[in-house]
């Protein structure tokens, strides 16, 4: 009789033990991933064609993932000049950290899964043609590289789209996710 | 002795009723009746209406999951991403408002997401139950809608090696699903000891709707069991053992990274995903392990009363790859998931059946759990947490004649620490709530004559926030929202009505549900009507808040054996919800649905033994009860599925083989479901051919 009673002592202590035992895991609270990369910049750098000295750069920045400041969003702004042709690049930067990290060359190696759109309000005197190609077959655009055509003077919003598009790419914006989705105010003067 | 070998079973399961008592009538000659003992707790007679899936209905769902199990209990539904993921939905309410007690042991996962499913084989269990009413306290307070109990069949008594193979083949998503059982008892010196293992095994590749396949939306599955019991006259003992494993693709055309992505995967009519069959799962796909250890074990006293102890570990990690890699070169953070949870949870229960005393029965219990959550990831979605609960009830039962009658009484405390790390400056720090509240329920069921059966029944419930609610602050991609959970959120409160009608006569059952649950504080996910606008996209904005709401439906079921061989069964089950505070409708509330089944029993011979075919038409209305700008999308139309099925045992030498060969979706319809989350993205699945095999010996 004893030795019968015993046993949902048994069976107690052994599960006070096991819950005793266990280790607290959950107060390590683990750190931000080193090596991980953030997207949170957009930056286009545009290089005018006739005159190397023009160069114009703007810079989308979320940087709701460093904290001072946080949640600052700036509106950037181009100025181009009009009646002409910039080789423009688009480049992805980590800069919750510094030196700031480089995406874009994540997105290089992973072009045949990427793809740059472009499209302007019908008021801006610009055109954009992607001019740097993947090594899917037949090759398709990526768009880090494009050249940028400006008419006559002029104001507008550029909407720029980091389209993720794995096994799926097919030239257009429409298959696949948005990674990043920002717009730039132009001048063109 | 077989008394007290199912003793646990009968308090738990035993109080179906007389719908047990006629399906046992019905399905007499199959043989895996349920055996009822006949302690002295077990009185087959409950406050609040009942229901269970066994035998053939139970078979017809082996290969399902557990959500798309239960489908047809009337008043269920599932709440689904995609074909692979899908969870119990009871009287419109789903998630950390349904209880799952597998096998005893209440389920804790990360339940709290749509596309979380329950990390079950449902191979496992040899019965499934829904609970509601007094005796549901007695599983935590947080029943808001009841509790789903799955439960292994009883082990064998004397049998020395027994066991089940069951296969299931599924023309949609050339699904194969295994599963084999091996039992057996001691005998002689070894008497009272007793041992089953199982082992499942499941694969499907890309589903199918009418018109196309859905890429990456295929999953693998195994998962094993033990269990070991020993058990002599007075007392017994048994350690369980469970683990479960699957890997599950998302649906392809479901990713979208903002509101400009989704609103074009609306307007298509299906989607730019490619349409292929293949097994491969591809990003972005879930992983989920969980593994249970259960040990309990029970005494029976000299003066009837019995004494039981149930102590559980388990261990539920979650990890979920996006469609792409991070961005990065070291392979670790490649290799890595993008989010992962890991819970480990330890509980323990107390529980004394008190021996009885005249009409009176009275069951007492003590419960206690401790949990810790660690997250990581590479985005940020939820914080880690520490939670410790305790609970105490009593449940007391009074038996006269036509009457029954049930009261419980609960009172619970739950203290929750998380874990937060300040991203600025790194600094941990951490905030504590706590929670207590008495929960109280009280039924009663007449039967004045022996057709027809009266019950009623109203309870409270009460759940804290859990810490997604508190605490999420992240973009759930699939659905490009981005949700805030609300720190200072209190605990849900329901007051919940319920009456029941049950006629019973020799060619006609009729059972009708009414239900009126008023549940003050209800959280939900709002949506604020505003964007957030980061680096990838615009999302909606979605606050977690409370609210009034009231919901209140109707489940009926009527069965008419027009002959001998011919038999009607009817289901309906209508819920309206409604949120009090802006007095409008509730968001994702199932749509009506009507089940008609018409069922064919033709008479035995010496190898066919009770073949039937049957022809169901399962319709579901539109919802059409949601408030302007709550959703993406306007719901779904209505659609109706017609499904066909035949089956037999049938005896081959010593041997019965359970075949079953049911055709869904017969004439390949396609629709979209409100309940379904990637209605947004792609039509719901298409005609299937279902084999389902299954032997014992």
């Amino acid at each position: 009789m004893k030795k019968k009673t015993s046993i949902p002592l048994l069976l107690l202590a052994s599960g006070a033990l096991l819950m005793h035992a266990c280790k607290k895991d959950e107060k390590a609270v683990a750190p931000p991933v080193p090596g991980n990369e953030f997207l949170t910049t957009v930056k286009i750098r545009a290089v005018n064609t006739q005159d190397p000295a023009d160069v114009q750069v703007a810079s989308w920045t979320d940087t709701t993932l460093i904290a001072h400041p946080a949640d600052s969003i700036n509106t950037p702004v181009l100025n181009l000049k009009a009646h002409a042709t910039y080789n423009a690049e688009v480049l992805f930067l980590d800069e919750t950290k510094s030196p700031a990290g480089d995406v874009t060359s994540e997105i290089r190696e992973r072009q045949n899964y990427h793809l740059i759109c472009f499209s302007g309000s019908t008021s801006l005197p610009l055109t954009v043609k992607r001019t740097d190609l993947d090594t899917n077959s037949p090759a398709l655009e990526v768009g880090l590289e494009d050249l940028f055509t400006t008419g006559a003077a002029g104001t507008g919003q550029l909407n720029v789209q980091l389209r993720h598009q794995p096994n799926a790419k097919n030239g257009s914006c429409e298959p696949g996710s948005t990674d990043a989705d920002v717009t730039y105010t132009i001048n063109i003067k | 002795m077989k008394q007290y070998l199912f003793i646990v079973f009968i308090v738990t399961a035993g109080q179906a009723g007389l719908a047990q008592q006629r399906d046992s009538l019905k399905q007499a000659s199959l043989h895996e009746v349920i055996i009822q003992g006949s302690g002295p707790a077990a009185k087959p007679v409950a406050t609040a209406t009942q229901v269970e899936l066994k035998n053939v209905q139970l078979f017809q769902t082996r290969g399902n999951s557990l959500g798309e199990s239960l489908k047809s209990i009337p008043g269920l539904n599932s709440i689904q991403t995609g074909p692979s993921i899908s969870k119990p939905v009871i009287h419109g309410l789903h998630s950390n408002r349904v209880l799952i007690l597998n096998n005893g042991v209440r389920q804790e996962g990360q339940q709290w997401g749509s596309e979380h499913a329950p990390e079950i084989d449902p191979f496992t269990a040899g019965h499934i139950s829904i609970i509601e009413g007094a005796a549901s306290i007695r599983y935590g307070s947080d029943a808001m809608a009841g509790v789903v109990l799955l439960e292994p069949k009883a082990l064998p008594e004397n049998k020395l090696l027994g066991g089940t193979v069951s296969l299931t083949g599924a023309s949609n998503g050339r699904m194969g699903a295994m599963s084999a059982m091996l039992e057996g008892a001691g005998t002689h010196q070894l008497e009272g000891l007793q041992w089953r293992m199982l082992g499942t095994f499941k694969r499907a590749g890309n589903f199918r709707t009418a018109h196309y396949y859905m890429e990456n939306t295929g999953l693998q599955e195994g998962d094993y069991a033990a269990t070991l019991a020993y058990h002599r006259r007075q007392y017994g003992l048994s350690v369980y053992y469970s683990s479960y494993h699957t890997k599950l693709g998302i649906f392809s055309g479901s990713h979208v990274g903002n509101l400009q992505d989704l609103d074009s995967a609306f307007a298509r009519p299906r989607p730019i995903t490619p349409s292929y069959f293949s097994y491969k799962i591809g990003r972005s796909y879930q992983v989920v392990h969980h593994d249970l250890f259960k040990a309990n074990g029970y005494y029976n006293f000299n003066n009837g009363g019995k004494m039981e102890l149930v102590f559980a570990r388990q261990k539920d990690l979650r990890q979920e790859y996006d469609v792409d890699y991070p961005y990065s070169n070291d392979p670790a953070v490649l290799r890595a998931p993008q989010i992962s949870f890991q819970i480990i949870t330890h509980t323990a229960d107390l529980l004394y059946h008190a021996p009885a005393k005249g009409p009176f029965h009275t069951l007492l219990g003590l419960s206690g759990s401790t949990q810790g959550n660690v997250f990581s990831g590479l985005r940020y979605l939820v914080p880690n947490f520490r939670n410790y609960s305790g609970g105490a009830y009593a449940i007391e039962k009074y038996t006269r004649g036509k009457l029954t009658l049930e009261a419980g009484l609960r009172y619970d405390y739950r203290w929750l620490r998380v874990y937060r790390r300040d991203e600025a400056t790194l600094y941990l720090y951490q905030n504590t709530h706590t929670y207590a509240n008495a929960t109280a329920t009280g039924g009663a069921t007449y039967q004045p004559g022996g057709r027809f059966s009266v019950n009623a029944n109203i309870g409270t419930a009460w759940r804290a926030p859990s810490v997604n609610e508190l605490y999420i602050n992240g973009i759930h991609l699939s659905a490009a929202a981005y949700e805030r959970g609300d720190s200072t959120l209190s605990s849900e409160r329901s007051i919940n009505t319920t009456l029941g009608l049950k006629y019973t006569a020799p060619k006609l059952f009729v059972q009708v549900t009414l239900y009126n649950n008023q549940i003050n504080h209800y959280i939900y996910a709002k949506p604020l009507l505003q964007s957030i606008h980061i680096i990838s996209g615009t999302y909606p904005l979605f606050q977690y808040t409370q609210q009034d709401v009231r919901l209140r439906g109707v489940d009926a079921e009527a069965d008419w054996d027009f002959t001998k061989h011919l038999t009607l069964v009817s289901k309906a089950a209508v819920v309206r919800g409604f949120n009090k505070s802006i007095h409008d409708w509730l968001v994702f509330m199932p749509a009506d649905h009507f089940d008609n089944q018409l069922q064919y029993h033709f008479t035995s011979t010496s190898t066919w033994l009770q073949p039937y075919v049957s022809l169901q038409y399962a319709y579901t209305a539109r919802q059409s009860r949601v408030p302007p700008h709550s959703d993406y999308v306007a719901p779904p139309a209505a659609y109706g599925l017609w499904n066909v099925s035949l089956g037999s045992d049938i005896a081959i030498g010593k041997r019965t083989l359970r075949a079953d060969l049911t055709v869904n979706n017969l004439t390949n319809v396609a629709y979209r479901d409100y309940l379904n989350r990637f209605r947004y993205y792609t039509d719901d699945l298409g005609a299937s051919v279902v084999l389902r095999l299954s032997t014992s010996f």
